[in-house]
């Protein structure tokens, strides 16, 4: 590899690969671990513990459970939605109480209605499944914040999750969830949403706790060595920032200098600010300069002015 | 060492026909069959074999952009330039491949809207049939569907007919007025209204997460207080009288720091950004943990043990 390879941030590479593998050594640690009596301990996560609550609530109402993904396509987050109503459905069908998944992507869609009707087979409650439960609104957002609460209003959910990436259209939905009484459970992975669910929402998870989620409610040893992984990861962050305020701090205040090269004579040159500082540069690397571009010979079929042949 | 063959990245322009073009439609026709065939064989596929499959597609198909950020970049090369050597060239070809994986992704989330239109028609029309509770609703959605389905696609065959000569509204046919209609003059304003409710709704949300209840709502609304009086030219221009009294303009005085601007800088600086950068450093601590159990399969969905 060239010289030019190396300055590109090859830290935050290292640093991601060292946390894939806290993750997947810990993922084995507890799948080697099972039964043996050392179970990994998770804190209480109140918003959890409320889904019971709120479906019992339902089923004793006669209403439906709502549940909302969020309006993003397909990625890790929406996933980690569907996983979480996967458990949901699970104790819904055991209840026999009405579901609702409200989609704004036709992919989670598809991907929801896979997973809510494979949760019904599993629990021997095929017949419980209704294909109408899981529904495609729309992808505008603000037809989907208004097709949600139609269908909030209409069939007076007595429950409602929402959990997934959400934007403005996320107090439109807790609010009118709050005005049918119903209880709702949120989770944003959107730092701006999260204020707007904890002023409306009766319980909230906040950050990783929508991550931890899964692991929490099914206590898989995959999840929760992916969580004691999570950790460990947040430790070595931790430690990171103590070391890197520590030794950038040292390095500013401690009055080094750097060197210059003045013909032939090493002097002092300006004190380092942070942003001169061995710790800042690791991990935002300087843009190349000009002379550090290699040279190159002009593609097949491209001229030396650039244009096509 | 060079173990890697030294290629030139592949010409794209096999996946890239012309638009309208006879190679283009033989493109898509092939792709077609080739998708039929595909389906038809994972359908016959012994159950047990699936779940491999799928794995083993989830696999190359994440790896595919695991080995796109991991691979280093070279530094200025664009397509008119030649890779200097096989790092460089598989770089410039896992690049292009991006391109190529995007309009995949494309085509599947295309193919997928067709899915959502369904359920759509599904549950709508059926409740209209049935004349099930709030027909009347359904049968209004599906009125305005049809209605942007058809005004959308004649509104793109008029303008791809007639190259752009509707850009002025003196040329506008009926497509174009039906467009601006149902668009911008309906859609686009419902869409303004359903946004502009958001603000009564933060109202009656700011009443009850503001109500003191407990230590913690009390210091939300007194923080909530002091970044909204800091935020007032009047409060701000007061207390900073104030405080310039105390200090008879001094700029070193201690009293300094009780301005309401320091305080609110010092809330949103040391207590609100570091809380909130811990908070995402826990999003995309978890959104790796969950990437990699998603790409090695190592979860089953739904609760599934």
């Amino acid at each position: 590899m060239g010289e030019q390879y190396y300055d590109t941030g090859w830290i935050s590479i290292l640093l991601v690969l060292l946390f894939s593998a806290f993750v997947l050594f810990n993922i084995r640690r507890a799948i080697a671990s099972k039964g043996s009596g050392k179970e990994v301990y998770i804190r209480r996560i109140a918003g959890l513990n409320a889904i019971e609550e709120a479906i019992g609530r339902a089923t004793e109402m006669g209403r439906p459970v709502l549940m909302v993904p969020g309006i993003g396509g397909l990625n890790a987050i929406s996933m980690q939605a569907l996983n979480i109503f996967g458990h949901v459905t699970k104790t819904a069908a055991r209840f026999a109480t009405p579901i609702r998944l409200c989609c704004a992507d036709a992919a989670v869609y598809t991907v929801a209605q896979e997973i809510i009707s494979e949760t019904y087979q599993r629990e021997g409650l095929s017949e419980r499944f209704d294909q109408d439960s899981v529904r495609f609104i729309s992808d505008r957002q603000f037809a989907f914040a208004t097709g949600v609460s139609g269908t909030i209003h209409r069939e007076k959910v007595a429950a409602a999750f929402f959990l997934g990436e959400f934007f403005a259209e996320s107090l439109i939905f807790a609010e009118t969830a709050n005005s049918v009484g119903a209880i709702q459970v949120a989770g944003s992975t959107q730092n701006t949403q999260t204020p707007f669910f904890i002023a409306a929402c009766d319980y909230v998870l906040i950050s990783d706790e929508f991550y931890a989620a899964s692991a929490y409610l099914s206590r898989q040893p995959v999840l929760v060595g992916s969580l004691v992984g999570q950790d460990w990861i947040k430790m070595t962050v931790m430690g990171m920032i103590l070391f890197g305020s520590l030794a950038s701090t040292f390095e500013v205040v401690s009055g080094l200098k750097t060197q210059e090269r003045d013909g032939t004579q090493l002097v002092d040159g300006e004190r380092k600010s942070i942003s001169d500082t061995w710790f800042y540069h690791q991990l935002k690397p300087d843009a190349p300069k000009p002379e550090e571009i290699p040279q190159r010979e002009p593609a097949d079929g491209v001229t030396e002015e650039g244009g096509g042949a | 060492m060079n173990f890697l063959p030294l290629a030139q990245a592949p010409s794209l322009q096999f996946f890239q026909a012309p638009g309208g073009s006879q190679q283009a439609y033989i493109m898509a026709l092939s792709a077609i069959f080739v998708g039929l065939l595909l389906m038809v064989a994972m359908f016959n596929t012994p159950i047990k074999l699936r779940r491999p499959i799928i794995i083993l597609l989830t696999f190359l198909a994440g790896g595919f952009y695991v080995l796109s950020w991991l691979w280093p970049l070279p530094l200025g090369l664009d397509a008119s330039q030649k890779p200097l050597n096989s790092v460089e060239a598989v770089s410039l070809t896992l690049q292009d491949g991006t391109t190529v994986m995007g309009k995949i992704l494309q085509v599947i989330q295309g193919i997928l809207l067709f899915l959502g239109v369904y359920s759509v028609l599904r549950v709508h029309a059926g409740r209209f049939l049935k004349r099930q509770k709030d027909w009347a609703f359904s049968l209004v959605l599906l009125c305005s569907m049809m209605a942007m389905i058809t005004v959308g696609y004649g509104e793109y065959i008029d303008n791809v007919r007639s190259a752009g000569v509707h850009a002025n509204a003196e040329s506008w046919t009926f497509w174009q007025y039906g467009k601006d209609f149902l668009f911008d003059g309906m859609l686009q304003n419902m869409d303004a209204a359903m946004f502009s409710i958001i603000a009564f709704f933060i109202l009656s949300a700011a009443y009850r997460a503001f109500r003191i209840r407990s230590i913690e709502s009390t210091i939300l609304l007194a923080s909530a207080l002091i970044m909204i009086l800091a935020l007032m030219g009047l409060a701000e221009y007061g207390s900073g009288q104030v405080i310039e009294r105390i200090t008879g303009g001094d700029p070193s005085h201690f009293a300094n720091n009780f301005s309401l601007t320091s305080i609110r800088l010092w809330i949103r600086d040391t207590l609100q950004a570091p809380s909130i950068r811990a908070l995402e450093w826990g999003i995309f601590i978890g959104g790796l943990a969950m990437g990699i159990r998603l790409w090695l399969s190592l979860e089953r969905s739904g609760g599934g043990s």
